[in-house]
């Protein structure tokens, strides 16, 4: 059965390739070097998302959904159980797939299935493994449920053999930690997958395809249906430790009760599963005294410390700078994310002084460079950047890694030379791509001195794609998610962009050993801590993080032995380790074959889902009688609120067709501001008031004889 | 009425009613100068036209540029015709205010015409370019060069936009020309708005056909 599955999932990406024509040959072609070729001037094919032959759904599926979020924030650290609910409403034995999002640092390490009165617990299996005894039971007719991960982000339920009428309930639960920036804390629940893009040149093989295929498998409903899927539901118990203050729910109704330092949040109904759930607190006290914690197990003892450098840098002079924007106008930007993009790029662009140099890239499957070089923000060139960031419309694909290389490549040459100039590239997108690993790549060959910073837009960004590369990047990442948010979001951005990061960061141990990640130390800004996780064999001594902030040094010491105790210390540094292992993947660092063997390894030792660990639960007695039919389902998604469903699937004729004229120039593409002259005479509006004053002073006239001649 | 205002009787008046009667006097002559300025400017622009046709046919045979009268600054530089609706307009090769109350005008700051890139003709609303109203996605818009060149353009789209916030694309799309006038068409004020006609070329003809 494990074969004829493989086949179906390279079948469907196939016949999509077909249809996008030139881009077949990616597939048929024995050689990658044929496949680069035929990449770059395959015009409309590149601007087709994968989901587009099979991606809309125009009825309601037979299997309905509902998802319900138990969280639980002890410390910084949210436990989250997770409940989805598959009932059946259809007559025929139904196997459904569900792809959703979990947090790009959780990790999943428990699966329950629940059928009637019985409870069955998953176990971790190598993901070959775990696939083949899925298939088994699901031949067989048992109930069985398969977790896999398909980006550290993007997680998909298998579920076979739900009888017609019935409802089988799957729970799985993971850890994350929460995140802090300049004393807010924020914990991001995400909700939906937003479709992605798959460039057309990474389907070089039978691998790649399978991989584009799973991470687009969902179909979006259509919204002219005019319904909602996957109803959701979230209660948030948080007890921090600290007495809670300025309790956020970002885009979501609550409803908050309970004392201050353990609150219980709750959705004030349930809502569809179209946009990410964000929760932020302060603390009520000036300093929470927090941010160590320790786990103690039978393998060793487990710490994470967050060390935060001072935020008051507000005296220190801000070096001239080279900012390069990053603008993606694709096609799943349309609709309220194009506008906060617009919005922020603008609110950025008001911020440049006269020492800086700036330019302005905007991509979709094509690319406009707004300069050559960078060149002085005068007041005239900031004009020309704000009129041509207004002029934008979503449309077509998302070919990000041309307009990176372009961003990064000129770090010789324009106004940036100065090796005293900080070079800064702020990089707004959705991130709905399916080629993480190649920008991670791009950025780590071509970064040099220039620093990434990412700006997710829209209500369900790819945040592993952002963090990831904001970090090998040296930068950070920043969230908008909603038009409203972009002055509240970008300002603290920009306050990290007007001064250097701590330079020269090192962390040492003294009086005892400690094994941390990351093992590369990610540049730490103002008001942004440096998490750290360890594992040591006995947890002693201090740890001192030091470095340069300006030609001032640095220095915080923590005493290890003071840690709070933490029961989610061990998995998340299971985590951070395979975060480790994918950077070094990505980097070329390590070939796939070790890194895949690493991940397995650390996945199995922790019992965590990874991409290459599942987690499988099989029920022991058969319950589909033998001969009877078992039907697929794709389980439709929400299209992610603020998206726009004909840009993003209703491309016209007039859009394809400007997609190929612009492949053809190849080179970058330029836009002219250009002010328009007033073209109105308005001679009707002359004529007119003359009539109405001739016919005043007649009137006025006629009455005036009429008297007199009385 | 002329009568009216002969000095004995303009003596007369001002003694009585006659304050009134020279106000109320002075008002229908404003009504009057303001008809004829109004009525001045589509006069104008339609002789302008003639003579420019003129003009530009005359520049044609002679292969080198004529002025369409002695006393102006600009010649013309292409006839541009919308089959569909029977229009044809003598485009100008100055962007000045001045040049645009004789006809349409290729602004300096975009891709001339025949380049690749986005050329850009402004025409007043009222006058030449009331017609872009009536333009719809699909037409065909032809313009032939003083030069020979022809060139056939398909409408594409039409758009609003300030006047402040226009970026015409350009090289790397191709040949393209956008038609640009004020918007809304039937307002009495100038206002900020442009109405935006986007075309892309279809064929590209070189000989003098």
């Amino acid at each position: 059965m494990q074969h004829p599955l493989a086949i179906r999932r390279a079948l469907i990406p196939a016949i999509v390739l077909a249809l996008g024509a030139p881009a077949t040959l990616a597939l048929n072609a024995s050689s990658a070097a044929a496949a680069d070729e035929a990449a770059p001037d395959d015009g409309p094919a590149s601007g087709v998302l994968l989901l587009k032959a099979k991606g809309v759904s125009q009825a309601l599926p037979a299997v309905r959904l509902g998802t319900d979020m138990a969280v639980t924030v002890t410390g910084q650290v949210a436990r989250v159980r997770v409940t989805q609910a598959f009932r059946n409403t259809s007559n025929a034995w139904v196997e459904a797939s569900y792809l959703y999002p979990l947090p790009q640092d959780g990790a999943v390490d428990s699966l329950k299935m629940v059928v009637g009165q019985r409870v069955i617990v998953g176990e971790i299996q190598p993901r070959e493994k775990a696939l083949a005894t899925y298939e088994a039971a699901k031949k067989s007719g048992t109930k069985a449920s398969l977790v896999e991960q398909q980006r550290p982000n993007m997680f998909s339920t298998l579920v076979a053999n739900v009888a017609p009428g019935e409802t089988v309930l799957i729970s799985i639960e993971y850890q994350a930690p929460v995140a802090q920036a300049n004393g807010t804390f924020s914990l991001r629940l995400p909700l939906v997958v937003g479709p992605r893009y798959v460039p057309p040149h990474t389907l070089t093989g039978q691998g790649a395809a399978v991989d584009a295929q799973a991470v687009t498998s969902a179909p979006v409903l259509d919204p002219a249906l005019g319904v909602k899927l996957n109803p959701t539901s979230i209660a948030v118990r948080l007890a921090p430790g600290f007495d809670v203050a300025n309790l956020v729910s970002r885009y979501h109704k609550v409803n908050v009760s309970g004392p201050l330092n353990d609150r219980t949040i709750r959705l004030d109904e349930s809502v569809p599963a179209d946009r990410d759930f964000v929760l932020e607190w302060r603390s009520a006290a000036a300093d929470p005294t927090l941010g160590l914690f320790a786990q103690h197990t039978d393998k060793g003892d487990y710490v994470m410390a967050s060390v935060t450098p001072p935020v008051d840098l507000s005296r220190l002079p801000t070096p001239p700078r080279e900012m390069v924007f990053v603008i993606d106008n694709s096609g799943s930007m349309g609709g309220a994310s194009m506008e906060e993009a617009k919005a922020s790029l603008v609110h950025a662009l008001g911020t440049l002084r006269p020492q800086d140099h700036f330019n302005v890239i905007r991509f979709d499957n094509t690319m406009t460079r707004l300069f050559d070089h960078s060149v002085a923000a005068t007041p005239d060139q900031v004009g020309l950047a704000r009129r041509f960031a207004e002029s934008l419309e979503a449309q077509g694909g998302t070919e990000m890694l041309p307009a990176l290389k372009a961003a990064l490549a000129d770090a010789a040459i324009g106004g940036g030379n100065d090796p005293d100039t900080l070079r800064q590239i702020v990089f707004l997108t959705d991130g709905e791509i399916s080629n993480e690993r190649e920008m991670m790549a791009a950025i780590d060959a071509d970064g040099g001195r220039s620093h990434v910073f990412m700006v997710g837009i829209g209500s369900a960004p790819n945040d592993y794609l952002m963090e990831r590369m904001s970090t090998i990047g040296g930068g950070v990442y920043t969230h908008v998610g909603a038009p409203g948010e972009v002055a509240a979001k970008m300002m603290p951005l920009l306050d990290v962009l007007s001064h250097p990061a701590v330079r020269n960061m090192s962390v040492r141990v003294e009086g005892g050993s400690l094994d941390l990640t990351p093992s590369r130390l990610p540049d730490v800004y103002a008001g942004r801590p440096l998490v750290l996780v360890g594992r040591t064999a006995h947890l002693a001594g201090t740890l001192t993080v030091s470095g340069m902030i300006g030609s001032k040094r640095w220095e915080k010491r923590v005493d290890l032995t003071r840690a709070q105790p933490s029961p989610a210390v061990e998995k998340l540094w299971a985590r951070r380790l395979i975060t480790d292992v994918e950077a070094d993947r990505a980097l070329g660092k390590l070939d796939d074959a070790k890194a895949d063997a690493e991940v397995e390894r650390i996945g199995m030792e922790s019992g965590i889902v990874t991409s290459r660990t599942s987690l499988v639960a099989v029920d022991q007695t058969p319950s589909r009688p033998q001969g009877t039919p078992l039907t697929k389902e794709d389980l439709p998604i929400n299209l992610p609120a603020g998206w726009d469903f004909a840009t993003l699937f209703g491309q016209s004729a007039a859009t394809v067709g400007r997609g190929a004229d612009a492949a053809d120039g190849g080179a970058a593409m330029q836009s002219q501001g250009l002010d328009l002259p007033q073209t109105a005479t308005g001679f009707v509006g002359l004529v007119a008031e003359g009539l109405a004053l001739l016919l005043v002073g007649m009137t006025g006239l006629a009455l005036l004889l009429r008297r007199r001649a009385a | 009425m002329i009568r009216a205002l002969s000095p004995a009787r303009m003596k007369e008046a001002a003694r009585g009613r006659g304050l009134p009667m020279l106000l109320l006097l002075a008002v229908c002559l404003a009504g009057v100068v303001e008809i004829g300025r109004g009525l001045y400017v589509p006069a104008k622009a339609a002789v302008a036209q003639v003579l420019l046709e003129r003009a530009f046919d005359r520049s044609l045979a002679a292969h080198r540029p004529l002025k369409p009268w002695p006393w102006v600054d600009m010649t013309p530089l292409a006839r541009l015709s919308v089959p569909r609706l029977g229009v044809s307009r003598v485009i100008l090769d100055s962007g000045s205010g001045q040049a645009l109350a004789f006809g349409p005008t290729l602004l300096p700051g975009a891709a001339p015409i025949g380049a690749r890139g986005t050329a850009v003709i402004a025409a007043h609303r009222d006058t030449h370019f009331r017609f872009l109203r009536d333009l719809h996605a699909g037409d065909i818009v032809t313009v032939r060069t003083r030069q020979g060149l022809n060139r056939r353009y398909r409408v594409t789209g039409t758009s609003v936009v300030r006047w402040d916030r226009y970026a015409a694309p350009d090289a790397v799309m191709g040949e393209r020309l956008d038609l640009v006038t004020c918007f809304p068409f039937d307002a009495i004020r100038r206002g900020p708005l442009r109405y935006v006609v986007h075309t892309e070329v279809v064929t590209a003809h070189r000989d003098g056909a």
